[in-house]
């Protein structure tokens, strides 16, 4: 049975024992292979195919799902036994079907999950790699293309492919390492051997750093250590739901000034990205989020549950994995603003990225971390290597005034983000 | 592809269910069971592997394992690389008995049950509570190419609570934990529920720690997490053999002070106990530090026979993905330090209690990891409650700054993740007195 007559089948045997039904479906297969010390080791390749399924009724929420086919009847009944459990609320009915004004570039038509395209790139990463004396530890390349679809007892089937091509490499001269990556839905984004020569780059340049004192230095934290701090802390302070659970420091400041007129914060779907599309995992429409513009707090983020229980609308923000319940989060976001010609010639504390930054405060802000391959920054370019140090701050307090943002915006997952400056922050040495 | 270039196959597959219950401030969001059915085929081909991942196998059709073999021949022909497999005992120990099993339990008495432990959590000044409940039930079979076969049964359940209290604009978190192996475990339980909205009210009142090195205690769960992050990952053979851990080439070599024993044991009736390894190797606990001596890395059949110094049954797999190397119950063994003792010797420092996970970097040499509060100490007493503070070290020198090692060894349970696997675990000391500990907080 393919996956269209399931998801009927499923839609009318569960619309006779509950209001609504929806299907959240996917079908997946993705190559990869692996490096380990330098030489490739391991190719993969794998299928999936799940179901995940929501009934509504009398405003109570259902939900399972299953990797099995011939399992969609105890599927559905898990669902429905699930639904009897959760405390009934505020419903206003699953979406209708809306015309969809344009296609979001979510895949490649040239991306071809293959094993030996897949060897090619990792062929490129070592070749990248070999540019400067160091080893490398690990790697791999990952080619990934997907059917999705959702669909409801309202009239809603929409489906989209989406691919992804993936590198990353990791390498160690002595005791010091480099990490690069790259990712993208589009297989000609990805340069493989520039990921290759920038790991062995960070690598080779860390090698011999010197102790900084503790002490407040200016700082850049490049795209990914900006990601992952923001992703951490600041990502979950602007879901609805942490905002009316009372989990969200930003939760009483819309429309107040929250960072600096120089950072803007927006949500666009409809951009390219890993996250690109038209409609969000429940069939809301999707359109662009302007969550902070110019520093001022602007919106939440909603999906349709708890856009219906506090009264606000879903803002086409939910996002599911293959088998999970749907949960409030971002397509593509893009961190933005007036870019510095260049981040200041004024020295400062270059961070490539963090050691721990799921062990911050969410709710507080705070956090401490270990920083990977941190330079001495001079004149705009990186100087000389520190050997190691911890850098602590919160989150809200730091990006209420920043230094600049970078000219040099990156993918990091699924947010866009340049380097950015900041001023007199709190460096621990040893 | 003739058969002829498949060296060995083996075939994991895991079939089960998981079911999840959230409660977000007194609303249950969802509670619910899903089904999951996966198998990851391995075949060693002439040089590496060939490894195929699907849903729904008949392992007990040969035509349809027939065809995954072939089909991840086929892949195993594009590596470069030789790899070989090292012989290794074979064997599978008993499942420890359910105390009460999940399944006899409804979803709606679970539900009930997870709503109080939430409700407990509710102490004045606590703005926001959300508990969950995960109950994983896996089947698992295994059978390769030399004829092995193992299958066993693993029901893992548990609980988390957290308490977010909240005081002009100022938020703070407590949050307990208890995954087990040993059956239902959510009755009688309310004190964790409690203990987490306390400890979220009291630290609205507790100072930010100041970033520098002194000494520092650590608790039993934030000790576990140190042994995890700084001596755990960086011996485990994978990491060895890429060159990737400051301690490849040190075998035999003394890393530690005098009477430091770290062992990963497997066969331990913990979070993190596994009856068989996923390929089919018997487990064993391994002393990975002897008397204060790097003795043994963490293996498995592939990192034996590339790095030797070890054992093999290390090997693990998140449902529908390929094993590799990973830790299972990790601790520091006894001392014999009272804590009073630990705390009179530290004198002027820190006592860090509780953990919000960590991360290193084995090839560096580098972990951090966070506490969730701590306590200053003054004079060999406990005094002002801080909070939001971290450690960091550097994995050659730290076991050499451990002053004095506790008589209270107490496991925690949790979950590593590596390489996209997230695997269950526990991990484990006695309380700890570092010296030179490198503390980050953004106290002035």
């Amino acid at each position: 049975m393919n996956g269209e007559d399931l998801i009927e089948k499923v839609l009318r045997a569960g619309g006779r024992a509950a209001d609504e039904v929806e299907v959240f479906y996917v079908r997946e297969e993705s190559v990869g292979t692996d490096i380990k010390k330098g030489i490739l080791g391991a190719a993969e390749e794998s299928e999936a195919w799940s179901m995940a399924v929501r009934t509504i009724k009398d405003g109570r929420i259902g939900f399972s799902s299953t990797g099995d086919p011939d399992r969609w009847k105890e599927c559905l009944d898990a669902a429905l036994t699930s639904g009897r459990m959760a405390t009934p609320q505020q419903w206003g009915g699953l979406p209708k079907p809306a015309e969809i004004p344009g296609a979001a570039p979510s895949s490649d038509p040239d991306l071809v999950v293959a094993v030996e395209d897949a060897a090619r790139m990792v062929d490129d990463l070592l070749s990248g790699a070999a540019e400067h004396p160091v080893d490398v530890v690990g790697g791999s390349a990952d080619l990934a293309r997907a059917y999705l679809a959702v669909a409801n007892t309202s009239g809603v089937f929409y489906g989209m492919d989406r691919t992804a091509a993936s590198v990353s490499l990791e390498t160690i001269r002595e005791q010091s390492t480099g990490y690069e990556f790259d990712v993208s839905p589009f297989r000609a984004d990805i340069d493989a051997r520039s990921v290759g020569e920038r790991s062995a780059d960070l690598a080779a340049r860390s090698l011999s750093g010197r102790d900084i004192e503790t002490g407040r230095y200016d700082v850049v934290l490049s795209p990914i250590a900006a990601g992952s701090l923001l992703g951490q802390i600041l990502l979950p302070a602007l879901s609805g739901r942490s905002v009316k659970a009372g989990r969200s420091p930003l939760a009483d400041k819309l429309g107040e000034t929250v960072f600096d007129e120089n950072l803007s914060i927006y949500d666009d779907p409809l951009a390219p990205g890993l996250g690109s599309t038209a409609w969000d995992a429940e069939g809301v429409l999707t359109h662009r989020l302007d969550f902070v513009e110019r520093g001022v707090l602007r919106l939440f983020a909603y999906d349709l549950k708890t856009g219906y229980r506090y009264g606000e609308e879903s803002t086409g923000s939910a996002v599911r994995s293959r088998s999970g319940v749907p949960d409030i989060g971002f397509h593509n976001l893009f961190v933005d603003g007036p870019r510095m010609k260049d981040l200041g010639d004024e020295r400062a504390v270059w961070i490539h990225d963090v050691v721990g930054a799921h062990t911050a405060n969410p709710f507080s802000g705070d956090f401490s971390v270990e920083v990977s391959n941190p330079f001495w920054m001079e004149g705009g370019d990186l100087a000389r290597p520190i050997r190691t140090a911890m850098f602590s701050g919160n989150v809200f307090e730091m990006f209420r005034e920043i230094g600049g943002l970078g000219k040099d915006a990156r993918r990091v997952g699924r947010l866009t983000i340049p380097s950015i400056r900041l001023n007199n922050q709190q460096i621990i040495g040893k | 592809m003739p058969m002829v270039d498949v060296r060995y196959y083996d075939l994991r597959c895991v079939r089960g269910e998981n079911t999840l219950i959230d409660i977000d401030n007194g609303v249950v969001e969802s509670a619910g069971t899903s089904f999951f059915d996966r198998t990851v085929v391995r075949v060693l081909g002439q040089k590496g592997w060939g490894v195929l991942t699907r849903d729904h196998v008949d392992i007990d059709s040969k035509r349809e394992i027939d065809a995954l073999v072939e089909a991840a021949a086929r892949l195993a022909a594009v590596t470069e690389d030789r790899l070989d497999l090292a012989d290794a005992p074979r064997g599978i120990l008993p499942v420890p008995p359910l105390g009460e099993d999940p399944r006899d339990v409804d979803l709606e008495e679970k539900t009930r049950l997870l709503a109080g432990i939430e409700a407990s959590a509710r102490v004045p000044e606590v703005a926001n509570t959300r508990a969950r409940y995960t109950e994983g039930i896996d089947s698992v079979r295994f059978l390769d190419s030399s004829g092995n076969e193992a299958s066993y049964e693993a029901t893992r359940s548990g609980f988390s609570v957290l308490a977010i209290a909240s005081r002009n604009g100022v938020m703070q978190m407590g949050s307990e934990r208890d995954h087990v192996i040993t059956g239902f475990n959510l009755r009688n339980r309310q004190d964790l529920g409690r203990k987490a909205g306390e400890i979220a009210v009291s630290l609205l009142d507790a100072r930010l720690a100041k970033g520098g090195t002194r000494r520092a205690v650590l608790d039993p769960e934030l000790a576990g997490v140190f042994t995890h992050e700084a001596v755990g990952h960086a011996s485990e053979g994978d990491l060895v053999r890429e060159g990737a851990s400051v301690l490849s080439g040190r075998i035999g070599e003394r890393i530690g002070r005098e009477g430091l024993v770290i062992v990963d044991d497997p066969s331990l009736h913990e979070f993190g106990f596994m009856p068989v390894d996923a390929e089919g190797v018997a487990v064993r606990r391994t002393e990975i530090i002897r008397d204060g001596v790097l003795s043994s890395y963490l293996h498995n059949r592939e990192t034996l026979a590339a790095v030797g110094n070890g054992v093999a049954g290390h090997a693990r797999a998140e449902h529908g993905a390929p094993p590799i190397v990973r830790m299972s119950n990790t601790f520091i063994e006894n001392g014999d330090a009272a804590y009073d003792e630990i705390l009179a010797e530290c004198k002027d420092g820190i006592l860090l209690i509780g953990s919000r996970g960590g991360q290193v970097d084995p090839g560096r040499g580098v972990f951090q990891f966070n506490a969730e509060y701590g306590y200053l100490v003054e004079g060999g007493e406990t005094t002002d409650m801080v909070r939001d503070v971290s450690l960091s070290g550097e994995i050659l020198s730290t076991l050499h700054n451990i002053v004095l090692i506790g008589n209270d060894r107490k496991m925690s349970p949790g979950y590593c993740g590596k390489g996209g696997q997230n695997v269950p675990v526990s991990d484990g000391a006695p309380h700890l007195l570092l010296e030179g500990a490198i503390i980050g907080g953004r106290g002035e």
